[in-house]
């Protein structure tokens, strides 16, 4: 299979990037970025996606690497790069589970940080992560730069905030302190890809649960925080029962109201919110487990 | 509206080394790696299996790790460095890698279609994981398909592997068995 025909350049640095997206724009050209290509050129071999231009980011060395603490980490950071790195998974345990079961070793060696948020696939596996971990993304275009949460940006299925001339530049998150955290998920096993997967942060103070954090992928039109699910959980004890009340909320929003639920032919809607309340339980056992061990070596 | 030339190519000239050769080969922007191996360089060890990145049939080396090469783009490999089955073993010895040496030793080939993938793919694990666990093993080889199920003797032939490399270089491997 090959992608329908387009025409490719690569960008040297970042403003040569914004200047080749705000030339094809001018010229009413659609325009795709590509870093690892990992899920665009799928999407491209299948015709889902036909780009008539492709803007190759992948060589600007500013968007690499990075640090949670100093800076932020840049968008083309891989997640081989990630994964092998144990200083920027260190204390976020959940990402390293995440980074484990996402996709299969070679996808991990092209495929970004950056791609898997600008992507705005419904069942990815590192937005729900980075969603129960509050990131902030970095964006810039010609006109200047923005930040938003990653929350506020994800809209729907494979639609976010971003517009034609931008580019998420960094990704940051907070580091939370004395916190467990875990990502549990169930593959389709083919593709590797969610059927459902579900992140839990959580804080304990005095033997309560302080805060906690929990998002969901796969199931809906994209990865969302489970705020009812939340609300269930601050203040109560880490009991089990507490945590199957908490996740028998996990399709429901703050005001009571059903959230949309996707289903396709892998698995069907109720399926999916199934899997994510048994996900959850287990991800807020785990974050509760490693929580009462964190920084006690 | 005045319409602006975007400085984007249809065609591209790929400058490529691959198993230490350096090639330049002007292809189609839309052009898979894979297929300038196998099609342009006449490299047909790597394989096109299901052509949708899950198999891992088409495995190669990119600068220094395992990648599916039915998804990169030939262009995206321009100025850096490729390495396929045909440059893993040492031809002025005569021998076969390590990987490719228990593969033999080990029977981890039945119809021998993914062979090359898990080839590359064994060689990209031990490089990271020089002493795996069968677990890990079978973890590493999640995108790898063997249609003809012989994962047994493929994970046998991977521990022999690393243990051979472990046993190069210093005591044996006692989490084995």
């Amino acid at each position: 299979m090959f992608p329908a025909d387009f025409a490719y350049a690569r960008a040297r640095s970042l403003d040569e990037a914004l200047d080749l997206l705000d030339e094809a724009h001018a010229a009413e050209e659609e325009a795709k970025l590509i870093a690892g290509g990992q899920s665009l050129l799928p999407m491209m071999k299948l015709r889902l996606a036909a780009p008539q231009v492709l803007i190759d980011i992948a060589d600007i060395a500013d968007l690499k690497g990075g640090d949670w603490n100093a800076t932020a980490i840049g968008a083309l950071t891989t997640y081989r790069q990630l994964h092998l790195n144990g200083s920027l998974t260190s204390g976020i345990p959940a990402l390293a589970d995440a980074l484990a079961v996402l996709a299969d070793p070679q996808v991990r060696a092209r495929g970004t940080i950056g791609g898997a948020v600008a992507h705005g696939d419904p069942a990815a596996d590192l937005p729900p992560v980075l969603l129960a971990l509050n990131a902030e993304l970095a964006i810039a275009s010609s006109a200047g730069k923005r930040t938003a949460s990653l929350d506020d940006f994800l809209q729907g299925i494979y639609t976010t905030d971003l517009a034609e001339d931008e580019i998420v530049t960094h990704i940051r998150i907070r580091t939370p302190g004395a916190s467990g955290s875990a990502y549990e998920k169930f593959p389709q096993p083919a593709s590797h890809l969610p059927l459902a997967g579900a992140c839990a942060v959580v804080r304990l103070r005095d033997g309560l649960i302080e805060g906690a954090e929990v998002a969901v992928t796969g199931i809906s039109p994209r990865p969302y925080r489970a705020r009812a699910a939340e609300q269930v959980l601050v203040g109560a004890s880490p009991a089990p029962d507490v945590l199957a009340a908490a996740a028998e909320q996990i399709t429901r929003l703050p005001d009571g109201q059903e959230l949309s639920l996707l289903g396709d032919q892998h698995a069907s809607a109720p399926y999916r919110a199934h899997l994510a309340e048994v996900l959850t339980r287990r991800a807020l056992a785990k974050a509760i487990s490693r929580a009462r061990f964190a920084g006690m070596c | 509206m005045e319409r602006v030339q975007v400085p984007a190519l249809r065609e591209v000239c790929v400058r490529v080394t691959v198993n230490g050769v350096p090639h330049a080969c002007t292809v189609p922007a839309r052009t898979l790696l894979v297929h300038l191996l196998r099609d342009r360089l006449r490299l047909t060890g790597t394989h096109v299996g299901c052509d949708t990145t899950q198999c891992g049939a088409c495995t190669v080396d990119l600068d220094g790790a395992a990648v599916k090469s039915c998804t990169v783009l030939a262009v995206q490999a321009d100025g850096h460095e490729v390495t396929t089955i045909e440059g893993i073993a040492n031809p002025e010895e005569g021998t076969l890698h390590p990987v490719q040496q228990a593969f033999k030793d080990e029977h981890a080939l039945q119809c021998g279609y993914c062979t090359p993938g898990m080839v590359m793919a064994i060689r990209q694990l031990i490089a990271d994981h020089p002493d795996p666990t069968q677990d890990e093993v079978r973890h590493a080889l999640s995108g790898n398909i063997c249609r003809c199920t012989g994962y047994q003797n493929i994970v046998a032939a991977t521990l022999h592997a690393a243990r051979a490399a472990t046993g190069a270089r210093g005591p044996a491997d006692k989490r084995e068995g």
